[in-house]
């Protein structure tokens, strides 16, 4: 024992406890199978470690095929949106520049309001039609 | 404590060496025949059941190793190995704790503990003497007892303590302080202060 390191007191009841003290407080040894268990403990962390470190590139590789494949769906997606917009307006241009003759013979001056009304009619349709599928109401109309 | 840090650092000067040149397996060979006993004592101490220090040290250990190579040198080797034990141990006690106020049987396993040991049958005076004093370092306040306990564990040094408690020498001195005198005044008030009694029992 250093003595710099004594507990403070010089009383003959202090170094008694002191050597008492020693005495019921032994240092723990350590069990016999500690070891051998804390290398199979690290022989099996290590085991894990080296199959998540080799399965590691496949799961990379298989999470970079998933992305380019949720891209190329995008795009597909994007340029069919875009075509059916493009199909619509030659369309409706097409109907227009057909119609326009028998609407101005029907209807007059009014020939031109009563075009934009149908524009607008058939507009609202289609998109109340989509907002009524994108909120589920022929899910819940089938229900009842 | 800035000395024993100091000391400890160059006595790992090697471990560190070897982990910067990327040798994990050969730095942990180093560093656990220095460590092992004291990571153990030091959940002893904090834990106060060897069957819960022993599985706390494994797993601490375990963790220590796995997180070697992320060990930036920033705080000494020695330290960074007791804050990761600390932190294993502090996690165990929360555990039981929670454990134990799930489970209100539990809560007569001390009874049942003290009962078992008034049945047994002390061989001796001085192993009379020997649990009377464990039964006061029990009554102890817990950081005086735990610094207590480590400071014979680790053979009387409070630098050392102080590094596995994380606390300055000071505090370990005070808690030491504190933890004689309250013995002290237990024994008295027991009528057990004759030095004599307690030289016998550590003969």
């Amino acid at each position: 024992m250093n003595s710099d390191q004594r507990l403070p007191g010089n009383s003959a009841l202090d170094a008694a406890l002191d050597a008492a003290l020693a005495r019921v407080l032994p240092p723990p040894e350590l069990p016999a199978q500690f070891r051998t268990q804390l290398t199979a403990a690290i022989a099996s962390e290590a085991a894990l470690e080296l199959t998540l470190r080799s399965a590691r590139p496949r799961l990379e590789r298989e999470q970079r095929e998933q992305l380019a494949e949720l891209e190329a769906d995008y795009m597909q997606l994007r340029r069919r949106t875009l075509g059916t917009l493009i199909g619509g307006a030659f369309a409706a241009g097409a109907a227009v520049a057909v119609a326009l003759p028998w609407l101005k013979a029907t209807f007059g001056p009014n020939a031109m309001l009563v075009l934009a009304g149908i524009g607008a009619v058939v507009g609202l349709a289609i998109g109340t039609a989509s907002w009524m599928q994108r909120l589920g109401v022929p899910r819940l109309l089938r229900r009842f | 404590m800035q000395s024993a840090v100091a000391s400890a650092a160059s006595r790992d000067s090697d471990v560190v060496e070897l982990l910067r040149a990327g040798g994990r397996e050969r730095a942990f060979a180093l560093l656990l025949p220095r460590y092992e006993r004291k990571v153990f004592r030091l959940c002893c101490a904090l834990l106060r059941d060897p069957t819960q220090a022993q599985d706390a040290a494994q797993e601490s250990l375990v963790r220590i190793w796995k997180a070697l190579p992320g060990y930036d040198g920033r705080a000494s080797l020695s330290s960074w190995i007791y804050t990761i034990t600390r932190n294993r141990c502090l996690t165990a006690i929360e555990r039981r704790r929670a454990h134990a106020a799930l489970s209100d049987s539990e809560l007569d396993l001390p009874s049942q503990a003290a009962e078992a040991a008034s049945e047994h049958e002390l061989e001796s005076e001085s192993e009379e003497r020997s649990a009377q004093l464990r039964e006061l370092i029990d009554l102890l306040p817990e950081r005086a007892r735990r610094t207590l306990v480590l400071f014979y564990f680790e053979q009387r040094s409070i630098s050392e303590v102080a590094q596995q408690l994380g606390c300055p020498e000071g505090t370990v001195k005070t808690h030491l302080f504190r933890a004689r005198a309250a013995l002290t005044a237990l024994l008295k008030q027991r009528g057990l202060d004759d030095p004599s009694l307690w030289l016998e029992a550590s003969t």
